[in-house]
């Protein structure tokens, strides 16, 4: 199965229109950090365009000419279309006509899973952000000290002493955290959280937000804790980069000390995670060819990615 | 970009308007042109004819004129030059981005104004001369004895052939700098870094962009690498020599790369002096092997113990030899490692 499927992929990339042609569908990358997704759809679309170019393109057209005196004899000339040249009119292909998106935006100091939505998929990539769908983050925190910005590259702007905090302090607080948000969510829906309704309404599935606009927190769960280093990991919906930077600085407050984050790290994008992405290494067409292929199964195997029906909350 | 766009547009409307012009005042010009011209109309017109008589005169040349247009396609198939420019590999369309240099080009006559040029290109062994008249379009305008007494002046300067023909073809503009220009920028490095005629010759020879480049860059990160980094006048030298692109880098890369080598790496500064190479490197590379190196306790850099890994065995290579011979490690667990920052 495997083999067949590389062998067609090495024919289809012999041929740019082809390749072109099959250029469809969600790819999932490695989205490093410090890098915006603006950048990283330049640096695909350039990329991709770049090597179709290398590959066998389209040949000029021809340019039909009527030559000689009209009084005595007419001669008609086939010539090579001039006009047609890729050095008159450029590349056969162009970044700019390479439609490309992301489905879930990661902020700057982000890095890990991105899916990106090239030519038609870019809809499916439209489809699965409206749809909401949970995703996982590890963020790295420091103790004892506050920044500006909450990150990393902030100005330094109050130290603390950490060493009272213990590792059972932090699990307390982020159970909390945790909880308050779940209750968040069942009074959204305005049901007792003790009913038989609440529980029909969680057994249907996660309930998910319907405006954008809304973060929420599913889980959340220090996974390593080596003071004054720590990692939460966080599933959640709706989340944006400063949300999370200052949900890190929250926690430093709320175990009477200071923290700012580290890093922030996207694990999991519903049922993609980092064996699926791609490195930038590796952007090239042919892993791209390969990931599509990857990406297109696993989102053919879950309806719920583009047409999610689960509760949906006001 | 649209009001770019709309200058090209309006240059190339003004443009086949003077070709009518002048195909109307010579009848030679290119048979391609063919013009309505209003004078022979009138004077081809004779009164007696009444105009339901038979036509028996050629009014083939009669055509509509050239469309305004936005690129050199529309005129490509018609224009001699054009074509000739196609020949010899010339990439009108990097051309036409400059609204400048395209009603500079369609003026052109090949014969009169490229031939010459072409023929002198290649006698000073220039291999590629669509390249070159794509990187530098203007050439065109210079006057041919200004361009022999420019490359008269490296042979003054005891530059030999081979190396005159590899600084004109890896920067095109040095032959449109006047000589003047080329002797104070040749003279500044000299003067600056103390270079012996032989030296300034070499470096001239490595990266002849350099000798171009705006000067008060090279001032400027001169400036990164004797204050900032706080190097010595013979280390500056020497990195000049070794690796004069360090010069035309943006200053804040260069130390950007340099304070993660130096604060993060603990590599002394003469090392790095030692392999200018690794201030080249972008400094995700070079964090990510490190950090790699790092994870595998083998971040060691000092070549007085066991284990050492050399700055240059760090940045170069690609990703399979890296972390086969000189992590030791697999790419799969590079790429694995890659995965968790």
């Amino acid at each position: 199965m495997q083999k067949t499927a590389s062998k067609a992929l090495s024919v289809i990339t012999e041929d740019a229109t082809s390749a072109w042609k099959a250029l469809n569908g969600i790819i999932c990358i490695y989205k490093p950090a410090d890098v915006s997704c603006h950048r990283i759809c330049n640096i695909l679309t350039y990329k991709i365009s770049n090597e179709l170019n290398q590959m066998k393109c389209r040949p000029c057209g021809d340019y039909v000419q009527i030559e000689g005196d009209p009084l005595t004899q007419l001669t008609v000339v086939k010539k090579q279309n001039l006009a047609d040249h890729p050095l008159v009119v450029g590349p056969r292909y162009n970044p700019n006509n390479l439609r490309c998106s992301w489905s879930n935006y990661l902020g700057f100091n982000t890095s890990g899973v991105l899916l990106m939505g090239l030519q038609n998929g870019t809809k499916t990539a439209n489809l699965i952000r409206s749809n909401k769908l949970m995703r996982a983050y590890r963020v790295k925190g420091l103790l004892g000290r506050a920044t500006d910005n909450f990150y990393k590259d902030g100005k330094v702007v109050e130290r603390t002493t950490m060493g009272f905090i213990k590792s059972h302090h932090m699990d307390r607080l982020l159970s909390v955290i945790q909880s308050s948000h779940q209750r968040k969510m069942f009074d959204a829906t305005g049901v007792d959280l003790q009913s038989q309704t609440a529980y029909d309404l969680a057994v249907k599935g996660q309930i998910r937000p319907v405006c954008s606009k809304t973060p929420l927190l599913y889980g959340i769960k220090c996974v390593d804790y080596q003071p004054p280093e720590f990692t939460v990991e966080i599933h959640c919906v709706n989340e944006y980069e400063m949300y999370l930077k200052a949900l890190i600085h929250e926690i430093g407050l709320k175990l009477h000390s200071t923290a700012h984050c580290t890093g922030i790290q996207c694990i999991r994008h519903s049922y993609f995670n980092l064996d699926h992405a791609l490195l930038q290494k590796h952007w090239t067409l042919q892993h791209i060819f390969d990931n599509l292929e990857e990406c297109g199964n696993i989102i053919s195997q879950h309806e719920n990615m583009t047409n999610n029906n689960t509760i949906v909350i006001q | 970009m649209l009001l770019q766009r709309f200058r090209v547009f309006l240059n190339l409307r003004q443009l086949s308007s003077i070709r009518s012009q002048e195909l109307q005042h010579s009848q030679e010009g290119n048979s391609a042109f063919k013009e309505p011209s209003e004078l022979d109309l009138v004077e081809n017109e004779t009164p007696q004819r009444s105009v339901l008589d038979e036509c028996t005169d050629d009014i083939s040349h009669v055509a509509p004129y050239l469309k305004p247009t936005f690129n050199f396609a529309a005129y490509v198939n018609k224009s001699h030059t054009l074509q000739e420019l196609v020949k010899l590999n010339v990439d009108l369309s990097v051309l036409e981005k400059k609204p400048e240099v395209v009603s500079f080009i369609l003026k052109l006559e090949f014969e009169k104004d490229v031939k010459d040029l072409v023929i002198f290109l290649s006698e000073i062994g220039v291999d590629d001369v669509g390249a070159f008249i794509t990187k530098n379009p203007f050439i065109l305008k210079a006057d041919l004895d200004n361009l022999h007494v420019r490359v008269n002046y490296l042979k003054s300067k005891r530059f030999t052939n081979g190396m005159i023909a590899s600084i004109v073809t890896r920067n095109p503009i040095w032959l449109s700098t006047n000589t003047q220009d080329i002797d104070s920028k040749l003279g500044f490095f000299q003067k600056e870094f103390q270079l012996t005629g032989k030296e300034v010759r070499a470096l001239a020879v490595q990266q002849p962009k350099l000798i171009t480049f705006p000067l008060q860059r090279v001032k400027l990160n001169t400036f990164v690498f004797k204050e900032e980094m706080g190097l010595r006048d013979d280390e500056v030298k020497s990195m000049l020599l070794k690796k004069p692109n360090l010069f035309m880098k943006s200053q804040a890369n260069l130390l950007k790369t340099f304070e993660f080598l130096h604060k993060k790496m603990n590599i002394p500064i003469e090392r790095i002096v030692e392999v200018p190479e690794v201030l080249m490197c972008r400094l995700f590379r070079i964090r990510q092997r490190h950090l790699f190196l790092d994870s595998l306790g083998r971040a060691q850099y000092n070549h007085r113990n066991p284990n050492y890994v050399s700055l240059l065995q760090l940045v170069s290579g690609s990703d399979v030899d890296f972390s086969v011979d000189v992590a030791k490690s697999s790419v799969q667990d590079f790429n694995l490692f890659l995965k968790s920052l």
